[in-house]
């Protein structure tokens, strides 16, 4: 008795937790070293005498830095007003682009769909060099006014993508009832449908917004200038220099950057379990 | 049960409108309406970017000058160039080396999470982590912890007295190139498991039983029973990734810059340069384009795999 129960616990030491928690350790480690290293004062980051795993005396100096040697929190306003307008037009052109491709039967529809998978796939390195020319003769280059323009060339594809997928799982009898009972098929899609296809916009605006608030190259190629740099750039352009690298600062703007996504994270969790296996694999 | 024997009411909107309100109400009007907004902003900004891509690559163009038709020239320029078959082979090397080792370990994390024990749901949330946290940031993270001469995983093995002289992470080309893949698997094997995970969660335990009564042992239940229903998956996964992963551009960036001498200067990297660096626009295009062989094989497997799942 005694003896199946320690053989039970050491089955269980052996296959999942023993090598889950090494596992952890690794996927984990770059940012608690992230964070460990933002709560360092200059001397004691380059202080080797101590183990360097742990803050002797933390200090918001690398913080303070942020805001008051750089403009970081000009940058992080840059972003979010980027990341929300963004997020906005993508959902609004991809809910009602993803109902079309799931529910309606219509020529052409198939080949719309498949457009859109293949925009999808398009990497950015791709189209980044001639884009910067449409946003030439629109006016736009080196404005934050570009990347609210381009952003949606990427989220477009993939919320319509994972929507589309959503929408296919959502039962149509409801919206059929609804229309036999007299309402107009835009009516019961409004009025039927898309309250139940909440979980699925949430999902699809979490990722477009984390995809916004992450991009690099766009932001790096397309926009000039200290005051409308976006988080990511502002960080790597202004603390990252080729002769000095401001390692306390850039550790603590790489949190403070990292706190909304993982918050958003992990309030929404389902959400992005949902979104990765209903609609951005299977769709 | 419901019944499915009722008449679809979308049958009903064949009878003619009389309003343009009805009209709209019939599905093949509101389905280009609904998807117009999403395929003219794409045709714009896509379709014709990619246009102009190809005009650039057959002509001389600088940054803010004119364009000038060379025809092939650049094209011919850079096959006889080393650094870009360079380039070639690195991304290739980076493409494959990452594939490989995101597809087995995402495999194997799945596996091990596939079970039921205690904190399996926290344990599952940790694990997307490094998937969630923006690249940007992540690799910031990545760098610093590989930095040259103050890299903590050196610091921490001569402290325990294992190295005497510091791992050259991004100094020498081998270890730049391996770091590079390392990040990219690091970043992506979460993204791996999870999908590979739910992928599993639907393969039906009655099939595990039975196989088990034959006397399968759970390495063969594995392959002959789980990874054969999860194909469909596992194919989409990998060919995305293959995909995202030879257009990369952030990762390379941020850690290596291309270097040391070029051992990491990929696609991507290659053509920002050509452009940002030189203001080549005319080369710069052509770089991108050169991929569109190894990306078009890609696209049409994937395409051929959704639409057999459809």
């Amino acid at each position: 008795m005694k003896q199946n129960r320690l053989r039970h616990f050491l089955g269980l030491l052996l296959l999942p937790y023993l090598p889950l928690t090494l596992v952890l350790i690794a996927l984990l480690f770059p940012f608690y070293w992230m964070v460990m290293t933002s709560f360092k004062s200059l001397s004691e980051i380059f202080d080797y005498t101590h183990s360097p795993l742990w803050v002797r005396a933390p200090s918001l100096s690398n913080y303070v830095f942020l805001f008051e040697k750089v403009q970081f929190g000009q940058w992080a306003i840059n972003s979010l007003i980027v990341s929300v307008s963004t997020t906005a037009f993508s959902l609004f052109a991809s809910i009602a682009a993803g109902y079309a491709l799931a529910r309606l039967r219509f020529r052409g529809v198939t080949t719309f769909g498949l457009i859109i998978f293949i925009t999808y796939l398009v990497p950015r390195t791709v189209i980044f060099i001639p884009l910067a020319q449409v946003l030439v003769q629109i006016g736009l280059l080196g404005d934050l006014g570009a990347l609210i323009l381009v952003y949606p060339t990427f989220l477009i594809p993939f919320c319509t993508w994972l929507l589309t997928g959503y929408f296919r799982t959502i039962p149509i009898e409801p919206e059929e009832c609804a229309m036999i009972d007299g309402c107009s098929r835009v009516g019961a899609a409004i009025r039927i449908t898309l309250p139940m296809a909440v979980p699925g916009v949430l999902t699809a605006g979490i990722f477009a917004f984390t995809l916004s608030w992450n991009e690099l190259l766009y932001a790096l190629a397309y926009v000039g200038g200290e005051a409308s740099k976006t988080l990511p750039v502002g960080l790597i352009n202004s603390l990252a220099q080729r002769d000095f690298f401001n390692w306390g600062p850039l550790m603590a703007g790489a949190t403070l950057g990292s706190i909304p996504v993982v918050l958003v994270y992990f309030y929404f969790m389902d959400n992005y379990v949902t979104g990765l296996t209903s609609g951005a694999v299977k769709g | 049960m419901v019944e499915t024997t009722q008449v679809r009411p979308s049958s009903a909107a064949h009878t003619p409108a009389r309003t343009p309100w009805q009209w709209l109400n019939r599905e093949g009007p509101l389905g280009y309406l609904l998807i117009s907004p999403a395929l003219l902003f794409l045709l714009f900004m896509l379709a014709y970017p990619f246009v102009i891509a190809i005009i650039l690559s057959l002509s001389e163009k600088r940054l803010g000058g004119p364009i000038t038709f060379v025809g092939l020239e650049n094209f011919t320029d850079l096959f006889a160039m080393k650094r870009f078959w360079l380039t070639v082979q690195n991304s290739l090397v980076y493409t494959a080396g990452a594939l490989i080792f995101k597809f087995a370990g995402g495999l194997a994390l799945a596996q091990l999470l596939n079970r039921e024990f205690f904190g399996k749901r926290i344990a599952t949330a940790l694990v997307l982590l490094p998937w969630i946290i923006p690249t940007v940031f992540s690799t910031l993270a990545w760098w610093w912890m590989l930095d040259p001469a103050n890299s903590v995983i050196n610091i921490m093995l001569k402290r325990m007295g294992l190295i005497t002289n510091n791992l050259p992470f991004l100094v020498d080309a081998t270890w730049a190139m391996s770091s590079l893949i390392v990040l990219n698997v690091w970043r992506g094997v979460p993204f791996f498991a999870i999908t590979f995970l739910s992928a599993l969660q639907t393969v039906p335990e009655e099939l595990h039983e039975a196989a088990k009564i034959d006397g399968a042992h759970a390495w063969q239940r594995f392959w002959r029973i789980s990874f054969p229903l999860i194909i469909p998956v596992v194919i989409i996964v990998v060919l995305i990734s293959t995909i995202s992963t030879l257009g990369d551009f952030e990762l390379p960036y941020l850690l290596t810059k291309g270097g040391p001498r070029d051992a990491t200067m990929v696609f991507g990297l290659l053509s920002y340069d050509y452009a940002l660096g030189i203001g080549q626009l005319g080369i710069g295009s052509a770089i991108s384009l050169t991929m569109l062989p190894f990306l078009s094989i890609l696209v049409v497997l994937s395409l051929i795999q959704v639409r057999r799942e459809n």
